[in-house]
This record gives structure tokens, C-alpha cells and sequence, in this order.
């Protein structure tokens, strides 16, 4: 079950990055046309992170434990203390960004250059923040691998 | 002729993203280095981090609502220029006070 919510908030994560990056690319080429797809992408990128988010966190109050007492035992104790730490708490901003992002996609972005502007910071931030999180989550998983054989005897 | 003016809510939640970015990354530093605030926000909603979400969040949430009444209802004006600028400065600020206290504060 475990796995199965680790996998799942990896998912939706990637979710809200293909949809950030596409919303990104359609803002650069904001017309009439793809209005009403840039807001849908925009809606569809909160979502995902909503839903990565609540997963994650679900499993971090209730399961993280076992796998930080690995991780700090083992050789890579950084990937709780740095990697972690960090990204439950950037991961928060990530959160209000892709909760931003719909606000600034709901105008005429076709009319609206310096709405635009916003747009692309926006969701260019995302990118990034996402990027170093889904990053974090690697170190994070692969400090429980090294860890693992440390403990045997 | 092109529309510039940027939706009172892109404003108001704009800034509202950029003062709670920087409020999660001082409270990160409240927390870790004062045990009698880790132990009140444990003890709020059984988790730090879930206390830590929810004053964040709120925080947001409050502050665009906020922000979105000011001028009688009609909001903050700003340029997008200063915006954007407020909002990567909010973000990067509360970005490298979470990065720099676990780099070396912790």
C-alpha cells in the first residue's frame, strides 16, 4: 500500500509538471484558440499538485518514520536531514503556486500582455520548484536504498 | 490595443503568495530552533508539518482575500513589472531561507 501511494503522488507530480510546461508553451502562443485549453491545463496542473500533495502528506504523517530511522542510520543521512527537510517545506510553495495559476490564466491572456507576463513567471517558477522536488524525492528514495543494507547483519 | 492592466485577484494573490512564501521559510526556522514552538504546533493538529500547512495556506488564502478588498473593493494596483518582481523575490526569498537553514543551520 505503501508503494502504491509513493507511486500515485509521483504521478500526479509529474501530472502537474507536463500540464505547467503546457501551459507555459500555449501562454507563449496565447490566441482565442487556446484560451479555454490554457485555463483547463492551468485548473488541471492545481489539481494535480492538490492531489500529490494531500498523498504525500498523508504518507509522510503516517508512514515516513520507519524510512527516516533507515535513512539516518545509513550512509546517505543527508537525504533526510537536507533533502527532506527542505522539500516538505518547499513543497508548500510549490502548493500556492499551482493554486496561483488558474487565478492568472483565468484572463483574456490573447489581449493581455502583462497578464501573460504573470502567467509565464508562474508557471516557469513551477517548472523549476518542481523539478527540485521530484529531484528531492529521488535522493529521498534512494537514501532508503543505501540505508537498507546497513541494516543487516 | 493591448490590454495591460493585470485582474484585481492576480494582484491580491499574487503578493498574498510572495508574504506567505517568506512566512513558511521563517517558520521553518522557528520551529527547528525552538522546541517549545515545534511541540505548540504538534500539539495543534497532531503534526507539525500539518500546522505548518495549514498557517501557510491560511495565511495565503487571507491575505488574497485581503489584499483583493483594499481601495474600497477595488483592490492593489500594480504594474506587472513590480508584481513579478515581488512575487520571484517572495518566492526565492522563502526558496533560500528553507535551503540555507538545512544547508547550514540545522
Amino acid at each position: 500500500m505503501n508503494e502504491l501511494i509513493l507511486m500515485t503522488h509521483v504521478l500526479f507530480g509529474v501530472g502537474c509538471l507536463i500540464t505547467t510546461v503546457w501551459v507555459f508553451v500555449e501562454t507563449l502562443n496565447a490566441s482565442e484558440t487556446n484560451r479555454q485549453r490554457i485555463r483547463k491545463m492551468s485548473a488541471a496542473a492545481a489539481w494535480f499538485m492538490w492531489l500529490a500533495f494531500v498523498i504525500a502528506g498523508y504518507w509522510y504523517v503516517t508512514s515516513y518514520r520507519a524510512d527516516k530511522a533507515v535513512i539516518l542510520k545509513g550512509p546517505w543521512p543527508f537525504a533526510h536531514s537536507f533533502f527532506m527537510g527542505s522539500k516538505e517545506h518547499l513543497v508548500i510553495m510549490l502548493l500556492m503556486l499551482a493554486t496561483y495559476l488558474p487565478i492568472t490564466a483565468a484572463g483574456n491572456l490573447a489581449a493581455n500582455q502583462d497578464q501573460r507576463r504573470v502567467v509565464l513567471w508562474v508557471s516557469g517558477l513551477m517548472v523549476l520548484l518542481t523539478l527540485l522536488t521530484e529531484g528531492d524525492g529521488a535522493i529521498i528514495a534512494m537514501g532508503v536504498k543505501v540505508g537498507l543494507p546497513a541494516k543487516l547483519p | 490595443m493591448e490590454n495591460t492592466r493585470l485582474s484585481k485577484h492576480t494582484v491580491s494573490f499574487g503578493m498574498a503568495l510572495a508574504l506567505a512564501s517568506v512566512v513558511n521559510g521563517l517558520l521553518v526556522v522557528a520551529k527547528e530552533k525552538s522546541p517549545a514552538v515545534l511541540a505548540g504546533m504538534r500539539r495543534l493538529t497532531g503534526h507539525h508539518w500539518i500546522t505548518h500547512s495549514v498557517l501557510v495556506l491560511g495565511l495565503f488564502a487571507l491575505g488574497g482575500w485581503v489584499f483583493a478588498r483594499a481601495g474600497g473593493g477595488r483592490g492593489i494596483k500594480l504594474t506587472a513589472s513590480r508584481l513579478i518582481g515581488i512575487l520571484a523575490a517572495g518566492v526565492a526569498t522563502g526558496g533560500l531561507i528553507i535551503l540555507g537553514f538545512y544547508l547550514i543551520g540545522d
